[in-house]
């Protein structure tokens, strides 16, 4: 299955390294080499095994953007899934950047009208504190700008988990049975006594699923894709923002926002919201120290005094981690676990994406 | 994730022993941190003991006064940050030079001009003359702005230079043992760097290399390592030789170890962890054999159920210890009653692959907690550890016992 995505923005705005970082697990450092972006660059990115993401991105330099917008209009903004857009928080040419910004969400109107939005507000370490208002503002502008069109912001950078926020967050609407996966993990984490059980994708470690999602969500997300109805799955990585300075989820519309407590007070842990894309970016650059050592990062088990957890592979293009309080229970049981459930995920997997 | 420094140096007085100094009436091995102004000391006393980004050294501020700063590992250590272009004089006047047990000169690699290069040669001389066990160290620091070529270039250029003005003060000098590292914040290069300068700082060292080498032999592992947990130094190693690499995968993965903790600390079930063993089974386990039964049970059950082999009962205290969760992670909160010690030791372990298939069948990074501030890091091959895991655990509990007796002796021996 293939879901077409566009990434596009001004020249300079980070969105080959956010390819980079994500897709070609390279480290952050390694981001400053990258040269400007040529006319468009696709990429197919197997995600998930059968979903491929057909990743255009768009170089941002003036000349390119306008032949985006005349000549090659209905081969870039045809059949497009998802479109995101990146604006860097400071940027020089504020109005320029949003004529093309509101030239490209016509296009797209036009021959993808069912296509999701995120805007990303990327090098937010450079922003001037305070972050939050920098942002808050700036994802008004960008409310603003896009009219009616329902669209999810996120900011970002590269030095820090945000981007894997976004991302967990951009992809979780492109699977199709997410909450069904959410299901399952619930029942993975009941047999387990666990406190929870977080599916990653095997390559880019971004999240997919989780075995508990907040009951409501605090913020809503735009109608996700496929036939599924929005459910609270999707919901799972937009509303545990509010503590974080520098992520924010906001949604334009108001016709899915539902205005509840935020699950953190009903969650008896209150472990930290950022966790899942702290996980992710962790974990991530573990595996780029084990590659320089020639040796490839397989699983992990660990009991430390606060939890004891164990990362897995679970099939063969996702990886589970079970995090446990309860000191009782050995990593040998979880990985049990795991291995009986392979099976039952390996078929979840099969048959969803077809 | 970007934190601004936690302290400036100016705000520190110069005769306070910088924070709630632990044991104020212990003995501190003391060591000398000089070098030019904007060298680079402070920083990299920042990095290595106040968990400072190295990003985040940009904004630090000059060192205006002499500042001693405590740190406790297998021994207690005081480091001296002193000021750029501070004069031996004013040195000598704050504390005699015969009380340093090392002293490490900073040197920024593109700083290669003759005079900084004889004021370095100068007070190593005169620190030398007052001092002849101190151990000489020069850090030629900043190394990530060159490339690797350049790097090694300069790196020997600095080492003649400094051989050729040894010589020329006098024939006795040329023989000086002054050890040369290269280093840089922004890699493991300066951990490497000053674990090899304490390791010269530790009388027990050898007894510790000994524990790691009986218990690599053991355990076929190829590599082991003694780190101390929070400035992730490590204090001492097996006898096989240090391959930068390796000490670079360990050292990230004490990295990975430390930050998960703080992610899934649960505000109502993390405590729960340690609990009332009943008063008999705590006496008999903290005795000196503190695993008698439970390892014994291990040897005749099935290796994959490592249930038995852990001394598993863990004391808990009075409310003070329950409070004191919200320490490091990783480690054990310490014992308040006499007789119990913390009988929890966390551990974990990472399976790698090798990427070239047929290369072998990978190996395990393991990491057990040994004392509250060491952890035992080793590289195992998985079929070893997935099929004697158990032995291992035994092997590391005894190990664990020896290292705890030794940091005991050290800690008396250093009693004011």
């Amino acid at each position: 299955m293939k879901k077409k995505v566009l990434l596009m923005g001004a020249s300079g705005s980070g969105k080959t390294s956010m390819r980079s970082l994500i897709f070609s697990n390279n480290p952050a450092s390694l981001t400053a080499r990258l040269g400007a972006t040529i006319d468009v660059e696709q990429n197919h990115v197997r995600f998930l095994g059968d979903l491929i993401l057909n990743l255009w991105d768009c170089g941002g330099q003036d000349a390119f953007m306008d032949s985006y917008l005349s000549t090659q209009q209905s081969t870039i903004f045809q059949q497009v899934g998802v479109l995101i857009y990146v604006f860097e928080v400071e940027s020089r040419n504020k109005d320029k950047d949003l004529e093309y910004y509101r030239n490209c969400l016509e296009a797209l109107r036009r021959y993808s009208p069912d296509a999701a939005v995120f805007l990303l507000v990327h090098k937010m370490d450079l922003a001037r504190s305070p972050k939050e208002q920098v942002l808050e503002r700036k994802a008004e502008e960008l409310r603003q700008a896009s009219g009616d069109v329902p669209v999810t912001v996120y900011g970002t950078t590269i030095h820090d988990e945000s981007l894997y926020k976004a991302w967990s967050g951009i992809v979780h609407t492109l699977i199709p049975n997410a909450s069904v996966l959410s299901r399952h993990l619930a029942v993975l984490a009941h047999a387990c006594n666990a406190t929870e059980v977080i599916l990653f994708e095997r390559t880019t470690f971004l999240v997919i699923a989780t075995s508990n999602p907040p009951a409501a969500p605090t913020f809503s997300a735009p109608p996700p894709l496929s036939s599924t109805p929005s459910s609270t799955g999707s919901n799972g990585f937009t509303s545990t923002s509010a503590s974080t300075g520098t992520t924010s989820s906001v949604t334009a519309t108001s016709q899915h926002a539902v205005n509840v407590p935020e699950p953190r007070e009903t969650d008896p842990h209150q472990l930290v919201p950022t966790r899942y894309e702290r996980t992710s970016e962790l974990i991530k650059a573990f595996k780029y120290s084990c590659s320089r050592v020639r040796e490839e990062f397989h699983a992990l088990e660990m009991e430390l005094a606060e939890f004891t957890a164990v990362l897995d592979e679970l099939t063969k293009n996702t990886y589970v981690l079970i995090v446990v309080h309860d000191p009782t229970i050995e990593t040998a049981a979880l990985r049990m676990n795991i291995r009986l459930a392979r099976h039952k995920f390996e078929e979840l997997q099969g048959d969803s994406l077809i | 994730m970007a934190r601004m420094p936690s302290q400036s140096s100016s705000s520190i007085p110069a005769h306070t022993n910088g924070h709630a100094s632990r044991r104020p009436d212990v003995e501190r091995t003391k060591i000398l941190l000089l070098g030019l102004r904007r060298s680079g000391k402070t920083s990299i006393e920042q990095v290595l003991f106040h968990d400072l980004q190295p990003k985040q050294t940009f904004y630090l501020e000059r060192t205006t006064r002499v500042t001693k700063r405590p740190y406790d590992t297998v021994i207690p250590l005081e480091i001296w940050d002193c000021p750029g272009d501070i004069a031996l004089e004013a040195l000598k006047a704050e504390a005699p030079l015969s009380q340093f047990a090392a002293l490490i000169f900073v040197i920024d690699i593109q700083d290669l001009y003759q005079p900084t290069i004889t004021k370095m040669v100068e007070t190593i001389v005169s620190i030398y003359q007052e001092n002849p066990d101190i151990s000489l160290e020069i850090f030629v620091h900043k190394s990530d702005v060159l490339s690797e070529e350049y790097k090694i270039e300069n790196f020997r250029h600095l080492q003649e230079r400094v051989m050729d003005e040894l010589s020329y003060i006098g024939t006795e000098y040329e023989q000086l043992p002054v050890n040369f590292q290269l280093t840089s914040i922004y890699d493991h290069s300066l951990h490497d760097a000053f674990s090899r300068v304490i390791h010269k700082l530790i009388d027990s060292l050898s007894y510790l290399e000994d524990l790691l080498n009986v218990f690599c032999s053991n355990s076929q592992s190829s590599k082991a390592f003694l780190f101390d947990i929070n400035s992730r130094l490590y204090v001492a190693t097996d006898a096989s030789p240090v391959d930068p690499p390796t000490h670079n995968l360990c050292n990230d993965y004490l990295q990975m170890l430390n930050a998960f903790g703080p992610l899934y600390k649960s505000i109502t079930a993390s405590p729960a962890r340690y609990r009332i063993p009943s008063t008999s089974v705590a006496n008999s386990l903290t005795s000196g054999a503190s695993s008698p039964n439970s390892p014994s049970q291990s040897l005749r059950s099935h290796p994959s159920s490592p249930a038995a082999t852990r001394p598993t009962l863990p004391s808990m205290n009075a409310a003070p210890t329950r409070s004191r969760t919200t320490s490091l992670p990783g480690s054990p909160t310490g014992s308040a009653s006499p007789d119990g010690k913390p009988m929890f030791y966390p551990s974990a372990s990472t399976s790698l692959a090798p990427s070239t298939a047929g290369a072998g069948a990978g190996t395990t990074l393991t990491y057990h907690l040994v004392t509250r501030q060491l952890a035992l890091l080793a590289l195992i091959p998985t079929a070893v550890f997935e099929a004697r895991r158990g032995l291992v655990e035994y092997n590391v509990v005894f190990f664990r016992e020896g290292v705890q007796e030794i940091c005991q002796v050290e800690e008396e021996a250093r009693r004011v």
